[in-house]
């Protein structure tokens, strides 16, 4: 423990984080008793709709590898919301994450990231996570992705080519069109450099098709003529969820490794009455209970005791964090998606759930 | 028409209760009202809520400042003054507010209605229990709403008459002077201690969050800050001392003139019974009364001087509240509720009229079941 840090313990009990976070961030925006706050220090467009953030974390930042993820949350319209971002560069000597992001129709955070953050703005970000990162030993590796999947891809790429390859790597891109193309210039660059880097992009929806640019979804066949060396490959994969299975179901067992990630929003089950399962993130245990019903009239049916008050959406007492899944307000039947506070009197679940309980 | 007359016809129009069908329309047009706001809810609410709390944390510091310089009395009265200040607009603009949820939505871990602590010795814990869900829940229920009077005054001549009220005129002036207290150990119920029904074991563990928390605010208070200013120990306390008195004078009068004036109604238990949304709004207006002012009394009052919007809508972030109080007369205008709203002058006499007259003997009035 670093002598700041022993300090930091002792005058905790004195340290009101809130106050502290105030009264510092007067002195510098990312200052904070125990939140990682990001200044966002640059801003790059890469391609159609997409920006590349190089943000500076402070001090509390524990940093990530390559191939993990990173929760933002931003503030919109008076909202924090929370998502999930790859950094798409390698771990950088001066601190610096580069995030690099895609505006979804409809995503209240990729559209404010993309189209509304200046320079100066300050983010919070969480601890990273993922399992998809780099082993010690060199492997040959085939990286098959689509969209904004090339981001965690990149930050691997950007790793493994700082020194001469000893052993091939094959990056398959799938996207939309040219436009929506990342890193363009930069995967140019890297395969330019290094011979056994091997890019290959598929356009699924552009007009006119260059050079080698291919078309289609994935099929075995694509895969057998690009790496004919398949069997000795480890195969990352990233993408939307559909991608991500049919590229699994093709390669998965015809590899020597495969792994996957892919991102999409959690089934959301619309017949109330069905089953959801709940997840009690502080008790640790799992009951399933039926979609539609007040969640406080439903655990408690299970035979748990949540804390409550007025039962009817006054009083706050049974009010709790959601960490997870989509809810419905019974009083007015709006939905509900994002992590925060629900009071569990009020509202029914609409998916799987966690709550902090 | 007589004077009388006149009289007896207004009563009636004060206490006119629309019928359940009436009232099922009433309670829709409110809860439209409240969608409305809600769908509205967003940056100007946020950016709100941080200048209150950055208000707080400026007058707290220039306050406490101003007192280490507070041999000089100018220094002292202003430094008093603005920790005053301070401490009335953390606990009721932003404490008050924040602890019901207000701002819940915002999803900031620091204005999040179950965790947020304010500067005052009863813990939020103890407010959230006594007052989000007793209170609001029961609002003016006799036997339910332990607001009604703190269980030391009468201020209704549906509670009964005993020799000991006959002393309220001090023990209102004690209660207010030491309101936080007072709200500090409302819940701990030292009467069931007297009465024997609580063993004293039971009693202090019951009381250990509370003694916890004062004695934090009052180590702040009376040692910490008094000890920085050195030779000026003594200043400093009494800044602190008097800063606090300040705020309890501010806020015992702000709730007093939010539920105990002339014409705010208690309700029997029964009411409780099927319960509509409807007569739930109309028992919150008929239970509460308004305080009509500047925007810096609003502000000053945590905007229960809207104490009828805050109690149609306590999840509500409460500077919305003006605005939606001209809804809110305008549809009970429509259904002949009267909504009782008047001038800090006025409203608090009322509260010190109740509290003079209900110290003297009156016809026990047995409550009745309106609802």
């Amino acid at each position: 423990m670093t002598a700041s840090q022993t300090l930091k313990r002792l005058v905790a009990p004195l340290v009101d984080p809130a106050v502290y976070d105030f009264w510092a961030q007067k002195v510098h925006p990312t200052l904070s008793w125990d939140r990682c706050l990001a200044r966002v220090v640059e801003r790059h467009v890469e391609a159609r709709d997409t920006v590349s953030l190089i943000l500076k974390p402070n001090g509390l930042f524990a940093g990530f590898a390559p191939g993990q993820h990173l929760n933002v949350t931003v503030e919109v319209n008076g909202v924090r919301l929370t998502r999930s971002y790859s950094p798409s560069d390698a771990v950088n000597k001066d601190g610096r994450i580069r995030l690099t992001i895609k505006a979804i129709a409809q995503g209240k955070v990729s559209q404010h990231l993309v189209h509304n953050c200046q320079i100066g703005d300050v983010v919070e970000l969480g601890r990273a996570y993922g399992d998809m990162t780099l082993p010690k030993e060199p492997h040959a590796w085939l990286f098959v992705t689509a969209g904004s999947g090339i981001t965690p891809i990149m930050s691997l790429l950007n790793t493994l080519t700082q020194r001469p390859l000893q052993q091939p790597i094959s990056l398959i891109y799938w996207a939309r069109t040219r436009a929506d193309l990342c890193f363009s210039e930069a995967l140019h660059e890297m395969s330019e450099s290094d011979p056994l880097l091997k890019i290959h992009t598929v356009l699924t929806r552009e007009t006119n098709r260059v050079d080698k640019e291919l078309d289609g979804h994935p099929r075995e066949s694509l895969f057998r003529n690009l790496v004919p060396d398949l069997e000795r490959r480890r195969i990352y994969t990233c993408g939307p969820h559909g991608f991500v299975q049919s590229v699994e179901s093709l390669l998965a067992d015809k590899a020597a490794a495969f792994q996957s990630e892919s991102f999409s929003p959690a089934a959301v089950v619309t017949t109330a009455g069905a089953p959801v399962s709940v997840f009690l993130s502080k008790s640790n245990i799992s009951v399933q209970i039926a979609s539609g019903v007040p969640l406080l009239e439903a655990l408690e049916a299970e035979g748990l005791k949540p804390a409550y008050g007025c039962r009817m959406g006054i009083c706050n007492t049974c009010s709790c964090q959601k960490q997870d899944g989509t809810t419905t307000d019974t009083r007015n039947g709006n939905t509900f998606s994002e992590p925060g506070a629900v009071r569990l009197c009020i509202n029914s679940a609409n998916s799987d759930l966690t709550l902090e309980l | 028409m007589t004077s009388s007359m006149t009289s007896v016809l207004k009563n009636s129009a004060k206490t006119h209760r629309p019928n359940d069908t009436q009232l099922a329309a009433f309670g829709a047009e409110l809860d439209a009202l409240r969608e409305r706001t809600l769908t509205d809810l967003g940056e100007r609410d946020a950016r709100y809520i941080r200048r209150i709390y950055a208000a707080v944390r400026y007058t707290e510091v220039i306050g406490r400042g101003l007192l280490f310089f507070g041999l000089f009395p100018p220094a002292w009265i202003v430094g008093t003054l603005l920790l005053g200040i301070s401490k009335i607009l953390d606990n009721m603009e932003l404490g008050h507010n924040v602890i019901h949820g207000q701002y819940d939505w915002m999803n900031d871990p620091h204005l999040s209605g179950k965790t947020f602590e304010w500067d005052i010795v009863g813990t939020a814990d103890h407010w959230r229990k006594t007052h989000n869900y007793s209170h609001h829940t029961y609002t003016n229920i006799k036997g339910m709403d332990e607001d009604i009077g703190y269980g030391v005054l009468r201020l209704f001549p549906e509670q009964r008459w005993r020799p000991f009220f006959i002393g309220q005129p001090i023990y209102a002036l004690i209660f207010a002077l030491l309101f936080q207290w007072g709200v500090a150990i409302q819940d701990l119920r030292f009467g069931q201690y007297f009465k024997g029904k609580k063993t004293g074991k039971e009693m202090l563990e019951e009381m250990k969050p509370f003694l916890k928390k004062s004695r934090r605010q009052l180590i702040k208070d009376y040692v910490i800050f008094p000890l920085i200013a050195g030779p000026f120990f003594v200043p400093v306390l009494l800044g602190n001392l008097v800063a606090n008195g300040i705020r309890n004078l501010w806020t015992y009068t702000i709730i007093f003139c939010g539920h105990f004036t002339a014409d705010v109604e208690l309700f029997p238990k029964s009411v409780l019974r099927d319960e509509s949304r409807g007569q739930w709004y109309y028992r919150q207006i008929r239970g509460s009364s308004n305080l009509t002012g500047s925007k810096l009394l609003h502000i000053m009052s945590g905007n229960l001087s809207h104490q009828i919007e805050h109690h149609l809508f306590p999840d509500i972030p409460a500077h919305r509240y003006e605005e939606m109080s001209q809804e809110v007369r305008a549809i009970c205008q429509r259904y002949g509720v009267h909504y009782n709203r008047g001038p800090l002058v006025k409203q608090f006499s009322q509260v010190i009229w109740r509290i003079l007259r209900y110290s003297l003997p009156s016809k026990y009035v047995p409550i009745k079941a309106s609802a």
